[in-house]
């Protein structure tokens, strides 16, 4: 039963929808105890719909999971974990506040009834910690440590769960090079104890180095198994890439004008590390780069939501003061961000307040807002965009998630920017609405605005920029057209260890 | 007609009218022009002082202080009349003065050095009640002048004048909250406020202007509570801070912030003066009114909180396959 290489853990012919969207279709996998099993594959590629379904968040339509051989149904993330299933997400679940030990134990402390053995939980803590060679107090308080030993404690926090299956989505986004390699240590020590691992990477010589089997996945399934997936790197980014690359981007090249923005020596206490670039008019300069990379930091920086410690940001020639967002807006920048719920919109509001609340000014008549002409604004913007037209009067939480995009877009069409800041512009949205969405960034560019664009989607940001910079570390490392750009250039480019080799 | 019928105001409208005709099928004397005229009286100095705390409610924070701000300026108002030989309408602006600027002082703790709503006017409450023995030996100041109970007493073409203060206030409050653009940066903020300084709104000086709000109608309040008494005393207006919020919370006020209409805010005060009317007139004692008013605080947010509950179990139905579609695709980013 316990013998190395004995599958415990197999997904078959898995196939999950939502709506019309197919998330996953015929996956198979199989996690074996002693292996590291690396899950790749671009973005929408169906990775953490399989994940979400191996820890019970959702149930497959059709398809089986069986555990040491026999099917078992994962009704909820209880019986995944019930069943020694453990997940560590880019998004921990440590109590902030409380102690490692108490965080490792947490909803298990021992004792009886109303007493806690806090001696006792510490001890365990303790060994279980020195057993994975985590070199951190079971006193210490989480929120007082460094996020990668954050995510230490989270993986002892599994172990001590008694899972004989950890998956981790992403566990090195937020981590330095050193704490990567104490973590892929730390794999390779529960590996030896027979732990079957899914290990989940954008980080492809991350993978090649870490990981025993691959499977690749593409369009919502799997390109190549276990058995066949190359370990290497290039290899893989074929796999990944496909051969069906036809996704249909309507860029309009046009002839970029006088340079409209220009940053020099850009550097912010969050992220920004001295940084230069300019954006012409009728030009498109794409932001590449990982999370945390500082691509979004730069975008605040010159928004004015993060102050500027250092260097200078010149719009049209003219040095401009930016200490606040409002600063900005009256320059003429507009910032896009990258959550629109928590960012962006205002769910107490109706599309024309939402569409016009970034230029109330305009509509101040001294005593009274000219409500009249603020809804002839709006309902302009709303047949421009497309948006549905009750959007004039009805709250924005009863809109879909397109049309609540289109109405932040609107705001800042009617404020009037001149550089337009595009943070995720088409994250989780229909394809009607990106492709809404990349013919206004044509029109911007048609009317001789600037438009700093940054995505995560690889092939977006190279069909719709004119030019691609790449950030890391929170510095640019690479500006060049996005013609001499390969996708293959841009998924090696995230990978900071090959670089800093 | 259904949007209409989901205006703000229906809800505690149709409540108070509810309460009234229960009111009145209980008493003969409910509906009788002295009790209306009593009841207009009754209910003026709680509404006008709980459109500040509407406004404080709207951007998302809460305001513990103005009964004992009103206990700190009916000293002040009657020390100014009585013994500093101030006169009588000079000593009125300068008391709504002093009272706009205890809100800004609160709303500077809260806005700028980030004290929480709460914590800031908790101690108000404590401190201010405490400056208010600071005057006249802590003794109450009684017939402080002559012309200060026609304020309250007084009748504009019959009409009593409590009542039109408050069509004039409710109707200055409405437009302020409706019609201008610092209505509008209250709801804003109150809504979503890093969205609301994403989009150029200034977070910290709107709330401030709530706060200000909130010190002019205790101000208001604490003129019209010693004009009533013709005196100034460190123990008025104890309680007055926790009616005013009720006010605004039957009326609908969310205490998230961003949403409710400051008209409610009148017929949740009136809901509350009716319920205490129509119990006194049968007699009830205090404790038991206590009590009922609060049940109705209860029911009545409860109400609110049920009714948004039920349509969001359906949304979620709907919806949740959606939102774990898209926490996939946010999981996936490099």
């Amino acid at each position: 039963m316990n013998e190395p290489d004995a599958i415990t853990w197999e997904l078959r012919g898995i196939r999950k929808t939502f709506g019309p969207v197919v998330a996953n279709d015929d996956v198979s996998l199989a996690l074996r105890r002693g292996q590291i099993h690396g899950l790749v594959g671009e973005n929408g590629s169906g990775k953490s719909t399989l994940i979400r379904t191996l820890c019970g968040a959702h149930q497959p339509d059709s398809g089986t999971i069986l555990h040491e051989g026999r099917p078992v149904r994962l009704d909820n993330p209880f019986a995944s974990r019930a069943s020694g299933i453990a997940t560590v997400f880019q998004e921990f679940s440590l109590v902030p506040h409380m102690t490692v030990a108490e965080n490792i134990f947490l909803g298990r402390w021992p004792g009886a009834h109303l007493h806690v053995d806090w001696r006792g939980m510490r001890q365990a803590a303790r060994r279980v910690l020195a057993d994975l060679r985590i070199d951190v107090s079971p006193d210490a308080v989480v929120r007082d440590l460094p996020v990668a030993q954050q995510q230490l404690v989270e993986i002892a926090k599994a172990m001590a769960a008694n899972a004989d299956v950890i998956i981790l989505d992403e566990p090195t986004t937020a981590l330095g090079l050193r704490e990567i390699d104490h973590l892929h240590d730390l794999l390779r020590r529960m590996r030896e104890r027979g732990a079957a691992i899914l290990y989940i990477s954008h980080r492809l010589d991350e993978v090649v180095r870490l990981c025993d089997v691959v499977t690749v996945m593409r369009n919502g399934r799997v390109v190549s198994t276990a058995a066949e997936t190359p370990i290497d790197v290039s290899g893989i980014i074929t796999l990944m890439i496909g051969k069906d690359v036809t996704e249909h981007y309507p860029k309009a090249h046009s002839e970029p004008g006088e340079v409209l923005l220009e940053a020099r020596d850009l550097t912010t206490e969050r992220g920004v590390r001295g940084v230069s670039f300019a954006v012409r008019r009728g030009e498109v300069l794409g932001l590449w780069g990982m999370l945390g990379s500082g691509r979004s930091a730069i975008a605040r920086a010159l928004f004015g939501v993060d102050p500027l410690t250092g260097g200078e940001v010149r719009l049209r020639g003219r040095t401009l003061r930016i200490h606040s967002p409002s600063d900005a807006i009256a320059a003429g920048i507009a910032l896009l961000t990258e959550n629109r719920k928590t960012d962006g919109l205002f769910f107490n509001f109706t599309g024309t307040e939402n569409i016009t609340a970034a230029n109330l000014r305009d509509f101040d008549r001294g005593l009274w807002l000219d409500v009249r002409s603020e809804h002839k604004v709006s309902r302009r913007l709303i047949e421009r965009l497309q948006v549905t037209p009750e959007a004039e009067f009805e709250l924005v939480d009863r809109l879909s998630g397109g049309n609540q995009q289109k109405i932040v877009v609107a705001r800042w069409l009617a404020a009037g920017a001149e550089v337009f800041i595009l943070d995720e512009p088409t994250q989780g949205i229909d394809v009607g609405t990106k492709v809404a969405i990349y013919q206004l960034i044509n029109e911007f560019t048609g009317a001789g605005k600037g438009v700093i664009l940054i995505s995560s989607d690889d092939k977006e940001l190279l069909a719709m920029s004119d030019r691609v910079a790449i950030v890391r570390r929170g510095q640019i490392v690479r500006t060049d057209k996005a013609s001499e750009f390969s996708k293959a250039d841009l998924l090696e480019s995230s990978d900071e260890r090959k670089r800093a080799a | 007609m259904r949007r209409w019928l989901a205006h703000p105001l229906v809800g505690p409208a149709i409540a108070t009218i509810v309460i009234a005709l229960l009111v009145a099928a209980t008493t003969d004397r409910f509906l009788t022009a002295g009790n209306l005229n009593n009841l207009a009286l009754q209910v003026s100095i709680v509404a006008l002082v709980a459109i500040g705390s509407t406004a404080v409610i709207f951007i998302g924070g809460i305001d513990l202080s103005p009964g004992s701000v009103i206990a700190l300026l009916t000293m002040v108002l009657a020390c100014m009349l009585k013994f500093w030989e101030i006169s009588f309408w000079p000593a009125i602006v300068l008391t709504l003065l002093l009272g706009a600027g205890i809100g800004a002082f609160n709303g500077f703790i809260t806005a700028y050095l980030r004290i929480p709503a709460f914590i800031t006017t908790l101690a108000g409450y404590s401190a201010y009640r405490g400056l208010a023995f600071m005057f006249n030996k802590g003794s109450p100041v009684f017939s402080a002048s002559d012309r200060l109970e026609p304020l309250f007493y007084g009748t504009a073409l019959g009409i009593p004048l409590p009542l039109i203060y408050l069509v004039v206030f409710f109707a200055i409050a409405y437009w302020l909250m409706r019609y201008t653009r610092l209505g509008r940066s209250i709801y804003a903020v109150g809504g979503n406020a890093n969205a609301a300084r994403l989009s150029g709104i200034n977070v910290r000086r709107t709330q401030l202007y709530a706060f200000v709000i909130a010190g002019l109608m205790a101000a208001v309040g604490a003129v019209l509570m010693a004009a009533r008494l013709n005196s100034g005393s460190p123990n008025y207006g104890a309680g007055l801070e926790l009616q005013a919020i009720a006010a605004a919370v039957i009326g609908g006020a969310s205490l998230v912030g961003g949403r409710g209409d400051v008209l409610a805010t009148l017929f949740g005060a009136l809901t509350i003066t009716i319920v205490q009317n129509g119990l006194n007139l049968n007699a009830v004692p205090t404790s038991t009114q206590n009590i009922v008013i609060g049940a109705i605080i209860v029911l009545a947010v409860g109400i609110d909180m049920w009714r948004g509950e039920l349509g969001r179990l359906v949304a979620f139905r709907r919806s949740s396959a959606s939102v774990q579609q898209k926490t996939a695709t946010q999981g996936e980013k490099p």
